[in-house]
This record gives C-alpha cells, structure tokens and sequence, in this order.
C-alpha cells in the first residue's frame, strides 16, 4: 500500500514554539526557544547530550509543561493541552509497545480511546498494516518481533489517529548500525509516503543530514543554527554547528581585506581567502574560518593561481580515501589542515610536498 | 573452595532441609495413628481420624470460616497496597519516605502487639470482636506486603509505556486500567496467594480479634491445650496439604507470568 | 472530551457497534469525572493521595495512637458512668515489679540469643544455596525451603510438640538406640521454646541472606585469593562484610518477629520460660480494667523493640534498607 488516507497536508507551519522555557532544577534545559516547524517536512533537532532537544519534543508533546512561552499548534494554543488531548502522537525511544497486548491491538489503542466504531477500527488497523508491511504480524505478540519490526509497529500505532504532528524521540538508538541504515531508508519512505510532518531527535548528525528536509541544531537549550542540511554543512552559523557537524578546519588569522565579497586573511604569514556571509569583516580583526577537508584541494606542482606550499605531516588510510594531515609552509611547521588525498595524486607526490588551495566559497568565515 | 568445605555445607543444607521437614513428616504420621493419644512408637494404623475429620461439621465450617476471612481481608488488602504502591511508586514527593514506613509499620510491628492495638482499637470504633474485626485486623496487617511485592513489580514499568499510552489519548485513570495493571498482573497473583496464606496460618490476631467462632489455628490451638490426639494431626495434616498446594500453584504461575517484561527496543 | 463523545455516538450508530471502551468513555458521568481531575496536576495527586493517606493514618497509626491513649487512662473500657482519668501508673508499675521486668529481660536476652544462633544456622545455608547450587537448580530449591513455611505457625509448632514430647520421635530414638532409659523431658523448657521459634523464623533469616549472598559477584573472592587470602580469610574480610546489609536485615526481622510470638510459648514453653508476650497477653483475658496497663506494657515493648533494632540497623548497615529507590 502505497500512501495512507488521513487529512489533507497543511499549507503553513504547523507548530510554533514562542519564547519557550523549561527550567529543571538548577538547569535550564530549553532557553527561550522560538521555533517554527513548517508542514509536511522531515525536521531533525540534532545536538549533543543535554543540549535540550528531548526537552523540546517532550514539551512539544505534552510531556512537559513549558515554565514560560507558548505552543501553538495548528493555530490552537496547546501550552497547557495534556498529551491525550492534542493531536500530536510520538514514537517513543524504547517504543513502549504494551506487552500483553497483540500488534493489533496495539495499534488499534488509540482508536478504541477515540470511541470509534468496532469495523471502523478493524478497517484502519488493516490499513496501517499494510502500509507499514507488518501484514502477517497482527496477532503477534511484541516480544515476538525484532528490534525493526517492532519499530514499525510503533510508527503504525503513533500514526493511527491521524495526528498534525509525529515525533521521533531517538528510535534508532538502539539498532545496530548496518539495520540502523536500512531503518532510515525506510523512515524516509515513509514520511514521503504519508505526507505528515515528522520531528526527529537524534545526536548523530550523519543520521540528520541524511534523512532531514530541515536541522535545527541545538546547544545548552538555544538554537545554533536552523536550516537545511546543505546549509549548515557548507555554510555554518557558528563554530559549534561546524564542528558538531562534519569535520571541519578552523582557519584563524586576521583580515587584510575585502574585495567583491571575498575576504582576504592572513593565516600565519599565508594570505588565504574566504567569504563572510551576511556581514563584514572588519581590517585587521581576527576572524575564524571553517574548511571542510574535502574542500582542500591539493597538486602536485604549483598551480596557477593563488595556491600555497605545504608539507603532509601524517597519513590515515581508511580504505575509500586517506585523511592527510597538512602542516602549511615549504617545509612545513605552518598552519595546520586536514584533507582527503586521492590515490593517484599520491603516487605523484614528492617527499611529502604538496601545493595547497580551495575555493574562496568553501572558506566560510564564522560570525 | 575445597572439597572438604564444599562437602560439609552440602551436608549442612540437607540436615537443614531434614530439620525442617521431619517434624511435619512426624505430624502426617501420627494422624494415621490407632489410639486417642498422641505418642510414639505407633503399633496400630487407622484411617479413622482423616475420615472424622471430612465428617465433623463443625472443622469444615471452621474450614471455610478461615476460607471466608482470608478471601475478604485479601480483597481489601489488595486494592489498598496497590494503591498505596501506587502513590510512592513512580516519583518523588515530600513525605513519600515517610509515608513508606508507615504503610509498612504493620509488618515490623512484633505480632502480640500488633494483635493487642488493634483489639484496643476496635473498642474504640465499637467493632465487636468477630469475624469483621478479624477481616480488618488481617488486611492491616497484610497491606505492606501487598505494597512491597506491587512496588517490585511497578519499578520494572518504564515510564514510556505510560506516556505511549497518555499521548494515545488516555488520561491517567485509563491508562493505569488498561497499561498499569495488566502489567502488574503476577504480582498482583502473587500478593492475593501470599496474603490468602497469611490470613490464613495467622493466629494471634484472630486469637484477640476472634468471637466465639475460631479460625483454623485458634481451633487447634485450642484443641492443643486441653490434650493433644491424633484429631489434630488430621485436621493438621489437611491444612498442609492444603496450603503446600497453593503456595506451590502460587510460585509456579508467578514466576511463569513475571518472565513477561516489557520489550524494549533492542 | 464531550465532542468526541459526541462524535463517537454519531458514528456508532453508522457503524453498528462500538468497542467497549468507546461506550465507556462517551458515558456522561465518567466525562464529568474527567473534567474534575484535569483541573490541575496538584488535584489529580491530593485524589491519588487521598486513600492510602487517609488508610496509613486510620488503619496503621490509629491502632498505635490509641494504644498509648489508653496506657495512660486508669480504667477501659469504662463502665457505665465512670469518667476515666489519666495517670501515669500503669506506666510505673511495670518498674516496679520484678514479675514484670524479670521476662521482660529475659524475652530480649533470648531473642537475641536465637536472632545469633538462627543467623548461624541458616548463613551456612544461604552460602551453599547462593554459591554452590547451579542457578537453574537455586529456585527450585528455594521452593522446597519455602513449603514448610506456607503452613503455618500453629502446625508448626505442634510439630515440633510432637518430635520433641515425652513420647516423641526424638525421645523414641534415643531409647531404640539404648542411649537412654527413660525419656528426656525436653518439653516445656528454654531448649524447646529456642527449638520451636528457630524452626518458626529461619526463614526470615535466610531470604535476606540468600539474596545477599546471590548478589555478590565472585570476582571479589577470587581477587581475594588472588592476593593470598585462604578460605576463611576471604569469608571473614570479604564475604561477610559485604553481606552486612542481608545480616542486619535478616537479624532485625528475626528479632523483632520472635519477641511478637504468643502460641509457641504458651505451647512449648513452661513457667519457667514465660515471655514478656504472655505476661502482656494475660492483662487482656481477665476483666476489661487492666486494658490500661496492657496498653503500657505493650507499648513500652513496642518502643524497646523498635529502639533495639533500630539501633542495630545504623551499626550494620548504611541506613535504610534500600527498599525504596
């Protein structure tokens, strides 16, 4: 079965989080957050342990009641709106599928509290098991299922009741990591498939840029930076997105200059070039920059153009590609970078020498 | 560990298991005995007191008079542990480690005691001493138990299963019914046999708590006073038997049914 | 919660019939119950709180309340017409007479005495049945421990009347063996009344050290083997150390459930063995006006006790017996 029958997606953002606060203790988990999740996308809070985005989804759910701000959502003001009552359903970490309770039933739950009809009932249960290929499970017990196969069945039970919203807390923590992958092809499929909005937590930013439409990156209960996972690779807000997120060089000098939107730094006696979005750098301020590693490229001879000497320090050889470490300078003991070497630039390399350089786009210097 | 160790705890256990089930070999035994008193050596063999025993109107109605008591007293004492497991199960609150003792004070309490408080009490509250203030006086005693064996049970619930079943649109009361307590079931099982057990061996409160009628024990308690014979290790002999097989029923579907813990996601 | 009620109704009576809980939750009545607990977090906890609060106070604390009420009345049940008056006699009269503090004295002297020596029978027990038992065989032999307790303490106690008695099986042995001529009386003394509660309590004894014992992991005895202890080294400064907690929880149980017992006294034991339990007991079976002194001897038991094991508790163990997380 390819789509699920359920209301027509929304055209505007479906939740908003204004000035949201949630205090434990001593701690402030979300910080006066302010977000807007739009209707119909993939949206991954990603973040380190701690850094609030649980939190997030939790109040988002109505697990936890926010100190201060609003939740809207759908244009309704839920702040105060018990999970039972709000049309929000959420796949839970561990999946919390009831033991003594069949697949089907389990799915079934939240249309039995509904009030909806007996074939009403027996109709969409069927549905989502075929949706979700679960067909043959229906009277299975969970403890009978795998780890993914009792994932799905979660899904199916949080998506019974049709809800404006579904929340993902970590579901793929606890697979294995070849499973993990299938799981988020399949994650994918499906929220292509129903069309709903879909918010996802998780820490492992390669699993966000994989499977979001949108990121938002959170640090100690703020939002660092919120856009597409395109946007926060290449184009990073701050120094904690662009090392949360890949591997990333920090190019730190001072500014010589700015010409034409290209940013010209001095990084320890070298001249390397950059692009500050959004702002402008100040002459003779010390600036950051990120690097991506594959966005270094290196020759074997000088170019023409503005590339630079540099001496590889060490190697790492994972197989696909080998990691370099790169000390600038002729003889090296310059600046610092890690790259990506291909095998047949390596056979053409002399004792070590490389020639450094990258586009002046890829260097994007950090506010 | 050597042998010689190892070989003298072995014998230690089993002359301890020995200890413990020769004198209620004995006792069977001496049931079968031909002859108003009790003593050893038995020359002669009879039948006779087993088949008094099914015959006496009097034992069987003492029989089910135990019987009744301990039905009621578990009933009550089962709604009020779990609820009080309830209460201080899940999270913290002011109190909760005192309320936690108090609601298991009956059980560290030395029985006498207990017996003689809760008679005084039931002056006060005019209950006459009889088979309610029996009833009662078991089911105050027996609520810690309950309370232990449900908190037990309830600390192995993740909180998931509760919010999956909240954010499936049932408010606390719906979702205790139909998430918490099937999951609590073999303790429950477990708690309702280990209370009905208690109730039904215990002495020294419905011996203060007790009318004219007599519960089981007070009976042969009674019996036991005015000169042993070999009625009473019939009736004895009964009861044995009969709560051996509860309680082994008891252990077998608990631990069957406690093997059902939640699946999580691995 | 209304609407969807209404909701449902609408669409049963398209679909034909609604589930069970689909009928309960439209009912008028549970909505309006509904309404009343979702008025706010701290009225949903005073609802749950309400029962076992108003229960532990009545039901648990009552009956002791009382009890210390009435040890300082001079006379209960009052008769007709009498106003009782408070005095502290009854207290003071157990300081007073020998016949009084003397099994007083001599109950928590011998329930220590056998909390000690129950606590050396079954350790060895618990050991094996920890240690040397395979896993899969533990249970089921615990189950066999267990079966004589569900019995109860009356049969119990008569069964030991019966191995024990002038003509019991101990007596019948030793005269088969031609040990002795005539019977030893073991009835009816000290010996007896120790035999019968030992029997009665090692099993409160042996769980808690059984699941003491079980938790240790046996790689703190091998490393200490591995650092030259011997046998009884690794038992003395490993195992029963960490054991502490099982001890003092089995050792306070016993005690505090040996001093409580009545029948077995009354029924193994002679006048020479009379426990404090007794001689409490007998101000409740003659006319209603020695309530009052009842009540004080049995609290100043109660406070003992409680003072006893308490003290016991913080010398063994942590504090708190880890029941409550």
């Amino acid at each position: 079965m390819n789509t699920l029958p359920g209301r027509a997606p929304m055209e505007h953002a479906v939740v908003r989080l204004e000035h949201v606060s949630k205090r434990f203790g001593d701690t402030l988990a979300v910080d006066d957050l302010d977000l807007s999740v739009p209707s119909g996308q993939f949206v991954s809070f990603l973040g380190p342990s701690g850094c609030g985005k649980s939190t997030t989804l939790r109040l988002l759910g109505g697990f936890e009641r926010a100190d201060r701000g609003r939740i809207v959502l759908d244009g309704e003001d839920v702040t105060d709106i018990p999970p039972n009552r709000r049309d929000v359903n959420m796949v839970f970490q561990d999946y919390a599928l009831f033991p003594h309770l069949t697949v089907a039933r389990n799915i079934a739950f939240g249309l039995e509290l509904k009030g909806e009809g007996r074939a009403a009932i027996e109709r969409r249960t069927a549905e989502l098991l075929a949706f979700l290929e679960l067909g043959e499970f229906g009277e299975r017990k969970p403890d009978e299922l795998s780890g993914g196969q009792r994932q799905r069945v979660a899904l199916a039970r949080a998506l019974a009741r049709d809800p404006k919203l579904l929340l993902l807390d970590e579901p793929l923590g606890a697979l294995d990591a070849r499973l993990r992958a299938q799981v988020q092809l399949e994650l994918k499929d499906i929220h292509r498939r129903t069309g709903k909005t879909f918010v996802f937590v998780t820490h492992d930013q390669e699993e966000a840029l994989t499977m979001s439409d949108r990121i938002v990156v959170m640090n100690e209960g703020r939002i660092e930076q919120d856009g597409t996972p395109e946007e926060l690779y290449l184009r990073p807000a701050s120094r904690f997105v662009a090392s949360f997120v890949g591997e990333t060089n920090f190019v730190e000098g001072t500014v010589r200059g700015t010409d034409g939107g290209v940013t010209t730094i001095d990084w320890h006696g070298i001249d390397v070039r950059g692009v500050a979005r959004g702002f402008t750098p100040l002459e003779n301020e010390p600036v950051t920059g990120a690097l991506r590693p594959e966005s270094v490229v290196l020759h074997a001879e000088k170019p023409p153009g503005g590339a630079f000497p540099g001496r590889i320090a060490s190697r790492l050889f994972k197989g696909s590609r080998t990691t370099v470490s790169l000390e600038a300078g002729p003889a090296g003991g310059g600046g610092r970078l890690l790259a990506y070497l291909e095998p047949e630039l390596a056979e053409r390399i002399e004792e070590d020498r490389v020639w450094i350089d990258w586009r002046a786009e890829r260097l994007s210097i950090l506010p | 560990m050597t042998r010689w160790t190892r070989v003298t705890m072995s014998v230690i256990f089993w002359a301890f298991v020995v200890y413990l089930f020769v004198p209620l070999v004995l006792m069977i035994l001496m049931g079968f005995k031909d002859s108003k008193f009790i003593g050893f050596p038995i020359r002669s063999w009879t039948l006779e007191w087993y088949v008094d025993v099914f015959r006496d109107t009097e034992v069987l109605g003492v029989f089910l008079y135990s019987a009744a008591i301990a039905l009621a007293s578990t009933a009550i004492s089962l709604v009020i542990g779990t609820w009080c497991a309830v209460l201080i199960g899940p999270r913290r609150f002011v109190g909760r480690a005192a309320l936690f003792a108090l609601v298991c004070l009956p059980a560290v309490i030395p029985g006498i005691i207990s017996a003689i408080a809760l008679r005084i009490y039931a002056r006060l509250l005019e209950i006459e001493p009889g088979m309610l203030a029996i009833v009662l006086g078991h089911a105050v005693h027996n609520v810690p138990f309950v309370a232990l064996v449900v908190l037990a049970r309830l600390a192995t619930l993740p909180a998931s299963h509760v919010e999956a079943a909240r954010d499936l649109g049932a408010d606390e009361i719906v979702a205790f019914f139909r998430v918490t307590v099937p999951y609590l079931r073999p303790a429950l099982i477990g708690a309702s046999v280990f209370c009905m057990l208690l109730s039904f061996d215990d002495f020294i409160r419905s011996f203060f708590l007790g009318g004219y009628q007599p519960t089981l024990p007070v009976l042969i308690f009674a019996k036991l006073r005015s000169g042993m014979s070999p009625e009473i290790n019939a009736i004895s002999t009964v009861v044995l038997v009969l709560t051996a097989v509860l309680g082994l029923w008891a252990e077998r579907s608990s631990r069957r049914l406690a093997r059902t813990k939640p699946s999580g996601a691995a | 919660m209304s609407g969807a009620a209404e909701r449902a109704v609408a669409r049963a009576s398209a679909d034909g019939r609604r589930s069970r809980w689909g009928s309960l939750l439209g009912s008028g009545l549970y909505g309006r119950l509904d309404a009343a607990l979702a008025v706010s977090p701290t009225r949903r906890f005073a609802l749950l709180a309400a029962v076992p609060v108003l229960w532990v106070l009545i039901a648990h604390v009552g009956p002791i309340v009382q009890m210390l009420h009435v040890s300082f009345l001079d006379a209960y049940p009052p008769s007709v017409g009498q106003v009782p008056a408070y005095t502290f006699e009854n207290w003071t009269s157990f300081f007073g007479e020998r016949i009084f503090i003397m099994p007083f004295l001599r109950t928590l002297v011998f329930a220590t005495t056998l909390t000690f020596a129950t606590l050396v029978i079954t350790y060895p027990v618990a050991y094996f049945l920890a240690r040397h038992v395979k896993r899969e065989n533990q249970m089921l032999l615990l189950l066999l421990l267990l079966i004589p307790f569900w019995v109860g303490e009356i049969v119990r106690t008569f069964a030991i009347m019966i191995l024990l008695g002038n003509t019991g099986a101990v007596n019948l042995l030793l005269s088969w063996a031609g040990l002795v001529e005539r019977p030893i009386p073991f009835m009816y003394t000290r010996f007896s009344l120790g035999i019968g509660i030992v029997y009665l309590t090692s099993l409160y004894m042996l769980l808690p050290l059984y699941s003491a014992l079980e938790k240790l992991p046996s790689s703190y005895a091998e490393a200490a083997a591995d650092l030259g202890a011997g046998a009884w080294t690794r038992f003395r400064r490993v195992t029963l150390p960490l054991t502490r907690e099982g001890i003092a929880s089995g050792c306070t149980l016993v005690f505090l459930i040996s001093t409580g017992y009545y029948a077995t006294p009354v029924l193994l034991g002679g006048p020479s063995t009379t426990v404090f339990a007794e001689t409490v007991a007998g101000f409740f079976h003659v006319a209603g006006d020695q309530w009052p002194v009842g009540a004080a001897f049995s609290c100043i038991m109660l406070m003992t006790t409680l003072a006893l094991a308490g003290i016991f508790i913080r010398l063994m163990g942590r504090g708190g017996t880890g029941l409550l997380k």
